[in-house]
């Protein structure tokens, strides 16, 4: 059974790291769905024995590993949540970018980033510019308050 | 009180005689300051011509802030107090950038975060080294168990160097005098009597631990003494009303570092007794400033004069605090550098001198703030009065006075406060003294001095614009402006490299991973280290299904169409249902069930909701071709990695689990179900965050999706 | 596939009078999985999952739009949500104003319990109630969020 569950968990991340290697943003998403589902599988699998529910246990009753439960349950939830989140996130993309494809998406990052740095030289240029004039400012003020008290 | 009692934290809080002094002042002078700030504020909104629903994103940080800091005056533990020291400098960042639309407002509130937060880390550093070495984080304990050494020594230094980060003490004061972008009521709370206390504080709160340094105490001198002659120098010429305040707050918590630096226990007290006396006089001058700017418009000392005859009351009141603060007689301030004197005639002749120097900048500059503000010829328009922003200074002037002739609550305060840095009782006797003593000479000298600064005001322009240029072309903010351009570069630079091609990032993660699984792998031996596991009873329906599980896997990743995806997906959700109702676990598959349902209806409605995939042109180009094969081999080699290692893992089950001690206790805890009553009560803290994820994360979807309408 | 025929010209009938009919004893069977909750399968989350589904079913059958018109209540998803998140908190750091740790519930461990029938009363129930809540209120906004197709959204 060990050997089983390794398997299908390998298989379940394994396919989920090639499909995050995808172009599509909606296949990785799925790369991480299947990656979550790998890790719950996997906590699942490491209870200590398998038996019944633990519920109403017995003394002679031979219960689940409880606490692998508990945890996949939380797992499970926030998965749910992660995915939801995620799905927006590519819904987004697709609106501002028209494109779920890596690479287009990268193009076009690039050439916004290229736009932002010549503004931020150009906001640079300005700031120092206004800056001097203030400095200049405060000095003449300075000048007139030494020629005041002279 | 545990916290988080596996990282040995402790939610400890005592009221003694220190944190009475601090959390006094963050109370009170807060409540003055909060009713000054209510017409304060009205009025800046108006200036500024933003909704008076602005100031909701003020007045929740000041609260905050006075919590944190009441926090911070009662905290036992060195992370507590790394967490409080953390949280006003938070709140200050919102304070200070709160006219955000001022790029000058927000540069300093991103300076002053960045100067008190980075070298908070510094104290949280020198917590860990201690509680590696004693085993404790609690300030108590640590006192009691530390002894001198290296590590002591290192951990000391770190401390302090984020106590006078905080204290804006030389070389990292260049924040505080930027913060002054903030409006008026946060630099009469945060810059005079809270945020830059903090750090004052925390030296006062771990002064044995640092006492256990010689290395430390030398520095403490040092640094106070620079501070005070720095401040004090720079304080001397500023045209700015707030410009001059703040660097007289430097230079005044430099008088307190110094007062710790010498550690005698005079000083202790003496150093507590200042931070009461100095507190209320700041927060009265800065709240004057504010008044000033409001009723005139003006906030340059080069632009007003003569207000005295035109705002009799606010003119008493500053006058006061004014003489408090260069420690003339009948005020408060007059017993704290009283005290100051005493404990630097007791240290030596280097200390005396410096503390008359420095009694007489105090009494030049703000000689010059109040002098050039009230009397003289008439200059500015008051065209707003406001009994509100008066009222407060009349107050703080009228404890001044109180406290000038009635000494003895303030001494006592000062006396515990002192007790609880020194660990000894502390001796704080002020009064007036009609004899020749030391301290009543020093204190004729540094009056004589200071008046004659402040009729010589030539020379101390010459002085301080030469500092000042100094400061400029060499100062630490240019190191501070040099680093930061350097850290945007390289983060530049890394984001060029990492995030613009995310595919070869996560190949960049994965390979290496399973590189160094496979090295891992290859080095521990193997021998019955993978158990093959038997097959028995309900194991031959679960076989089956996980083998429905690899097969619908595989189908998906191969799988052209979207839509397919996501029906594989939910199939691969429901048959590992199946496989956890199989193995006991009937919660796990009844929340599988239905979270994969509610994961198909989501998938396929976002789906319907993306433009249909384009075709691709270039399928089957040599490119395609070549990349395809590269992820075929990069998802292989992480299947193999996650293969041995779940293997591996699951071959060697632990000994024992505490589920033994959950199933145990469920009854108890009144649950008949282990499950349930794990996630809703021995772990019930996990169940809280993770609903608190649940929520956040459907906020983040609709802040996506809809520009955060909720519905 | 449902949700295909949610989204035709003419949603099959059968799913619509389901739909119809589905929420109200959805909010039963939630019901009887909170009061059971301690002693058998299932838990706060797991009831607000089936309300949810049971919502869900009427987005598919009648689409966004009918849903929300159907059942008025949905509008307050997020205020359910909210309240929800809090009293689960309030009940899990209520504790600490007795001086006991979070998450340490009333009666303590092993003292007898108020019953109602099979409801034990304590305060985990209350915390069960506010992530049932929170969830029922979760999975109504995201199925608000993701229910409208391409080009109907309001503006």
């Amino acid at each position: 059974m060990i050997i089983a569950f390794a398997l299908a968990t390998a298989v379940l991340f394994g396919s989920g790291a090639y499909l995050l290697l995808k172009r599509d943003l909606v296949r990785m998403v799925a790369g991480i769905m299947l990656i979550s589902q790998a890790a719950v599988l996997t906590i699942i699998a490491s209870s200590l024995n398998r038996g019944q529910a633990v519920i109403h246990v017995g003394p002679d009753d031979d219960p689940s590993d409880p606490l692998p439960q508990a945890l996949a349950l939380t797992a499970l939830v926030i998965g749910l949540a992660t995915v939801a989140l995620l799905l927006a996130m590519v819904h987004r993309v697709v609106v501002v970018f028209r494109t779920s494809e890596q690479d287009a998406l990268a193009a076009t990052e690039a050439e916004v980033e290229a736009r932002l740095e010549r503004k931020r030289q150009a906001d640079r240029e300005e700031v120092e510019g206004v800056e001097g004039a203030k400095e200049d400012d405060a000095e003449a003020i300075e000048h007139e308050e030494l020629g005041r008290v002279r | 009180m545990p916290w988080a009692p596996s990282l040995d934290l402790h939610l400890s809080f005592r009221l003694d005689g220190l944190g009475a002094i601090y959390g006094l002042l963050a109370t009170g002078i807060g409540a003055l300051v909060f009713a000054y700030g209510t017409r304060y504020m009205t009025l800046h909104l108006e200036h500024e011509r933003r909704g008076a629903v602005e100031r909701w994103r003020f007045w929740p940080w000041m609260l905050l802030f006075a919590m944190a800091m009441v926090g911070l005056a009662t905290a036992q533990d060195l992370v507590l107090v790394f967490v409080f020291f953390d949280l006003t400098a938070v709140c200050s960042y919102y304070l200070i950038g709160f006219d955000r639309s001022d790029s000058k407002a927000r540069t300093s509130a991103v300076m002053a975060l960045l100067v008190t937060v980075v070298s908070a880390v510094a104290m949280l550093i020198g917590a860990v080294l201690l509680y590696a070495a004693y085993g404790t984080f609690a300030i108590p304990e640590l006192i009691e168990r530390v002894g001198p050494s290296e590590t002591t020594t290192v951990a000391a230094a770190l401390i302090a160097v984020a106590a006078l980060a905080k204290s804006a003490q030389v070389p990292l004061h260049f924040w505080l005098p930027r913060a002054m972008a903030a409006p008026t009521p946060v630099s009469a709370y945060l810059h005079s009597a809270a945020m830059v206390a903090a750090g004052v504080l925390v030296i006062g709160r771990v002064h044995r631990l640092l006492e256990r340094s010689e290395l430390v105490m030398t520095g403490l001198l040092v640094i106070g003494a620079l501070s005070i002659v720095v401040g004090g120098v720079l304080a001397l010429r500023r045209d700015r009303l707030k410009q001059v305040l703040a660097y007289s707050t430097i230079s005044q918590y430099g008088y307190m570092v110094l007062l710790y630096g010498m550690g005698s226990s005079t000083s202790n007290g003496a150093a507590a007794f200042y931070v009461m006396a100095h507190a209320v006089a700041k927060s009265a001058l800065f709240m004057t400033a504010g008044a000033v700017t409001m009723a005139t418009g003006e906030d340059r000392l080069s632009k007003l004069g003569g207000l005295g005859r035109r705002m009799p009351v606010l003119a008493v009141a500053s006058a006061v605090a004014a003489a408090s603060l260069a420690a003339l007689p009948l005020t408060i301030g007059f017993f704290k550098d009283e005290l100051f004197f005493a404990a630097a005639w007791e240290e030596g002749s280097v200390t005396t001198v410096l503390a008359v120097v420095a009694a007489a900048l105090t009494l030049a500059y703000i000689g010059r703030f109040w002098v050039t503000l009230f009397l003289g010829a008439e200059k500015g328009q008051v065209t707003e009065r406001s009994v509100v922003m008066v009222a407060p200074v009349a107050f703080l002037a009228a404890v001044t006075v109180v406290g000038g002739l009635v000494t003895e609550p303030f001494a006592r305060l000062a006396a515990s406060g002192g007790e609880v840095t020194a660990g000894r009782p502390v001796e704080v006797d002020p009064g007036y003294h009609l004899e020749l003593s030391p301290e009543n000479l020093m204190a004729i000298a540094a009056w004589t001095l200071g008046g004659l600064l402040l009729a010589a005001p030539r020379l101390t322009t010459v002085l301080s614009r030469t500092l000042a240029r100094a400061g400029d072309l060499f100062g630490p903010r240019r190191g501070y402006e040099a680093m930061l351009h350097g850290l945007d570069r390289a983060s530049a630079g890394v984001h060029g490299l990492e995030v613009r091609d995310l595919r070869s990032s996560i190949a960049a993660v994965l390979v290496p991973a399973g590189l160094l699984v496979g090295l891992a792998f290859a080095a521990t031996p193997t021998d019955g280290a993978f158990a093959l596991g038997h097959v028995s009873g309900a194991d031959w329906v679960i076989l089956p299904l996980l083998g429905l599980i690899t097969v619908v896997t595989l189908v998906i990743a191969r799988s052209r169409s979207r839509l397919a995806i996501a029906l594989a997906l939910s199939v691969v959700g429901f048959a590992l249902a199946a496989v956890y109702a199989l193995i006991g676990a009937p919660d796990v598959a009844l929340v599988a069930v239905m979270v994969e349902t509610m994961l198909a209806l989501v998938f396929v409605a976002a789906l319907a909701r993306l433009p249909q995939e384009e075709p691709d042109e270039d399928r089957g180009s040599v490119v395609r071709r070549k990349r395809r094969r590269r992820d075929v081999v990069a998802g292989s080699i992480a299947g193999l990695a996650a293969f041995v290692t779940v293997w591996g893992f699951l071959s060697k089950p632990a000994a024992e689990s505490v589920s033994d001690d959950h199933i145990r206790l469920a009854p108890e805890a009144h649950g008949g179900d282990v499950v349930t009553a794990i996630v809703a009560d021995f772990r019930g803290l996990d169940t809280l965050v993770e609903i608190t994820v649940l929520l956040v994360a459907v906020i983040g979807v609709a802040t996506l999706m809809r520009r955060g309408k909720t519905w | 596939m449902v949700r295909r025929s949610g989204r035709g010209a003419a949603p099959d009938s059968v799913v619509r009078v389901v739909a119809r009919m589905l929420p109200a004893p959805s909010v039963m069977v939630a019901a009887a999985l909170i009061v059971k909750g301690y002693a058998e399968v299932g838990d706060g989350f797991a009831a607000g999952v089936i309300v949810a589904l049971a919502v869900s079913l009427t987005y598919v059958a009648v689409g966004a739009d009918g849903a929300e018109a159907v059942l008025p209540v949905l509008r307050h998803a997020p205020k359910i949500a909210v309240t929800g998140l809090l009293l689960a908190l309030a009940s899990g750091f209520f504790p600490l104003v007795y001086g006991e740790e979070p998450v340490s519930h009333q009666p303590a461990p092993g003292e007898p319990l108020t019953k109602f029938g099979k409801l034990e009363l304590f305060t985990q129930l209350l915390m069960d109630i506010g992530v049932f809540l929170l969830v029922v209120g979760v999975l109504v906004m995201l199925l608000h969020q993701f229910g409208r197709l391409r080009g109907e959204e309001k503006s």
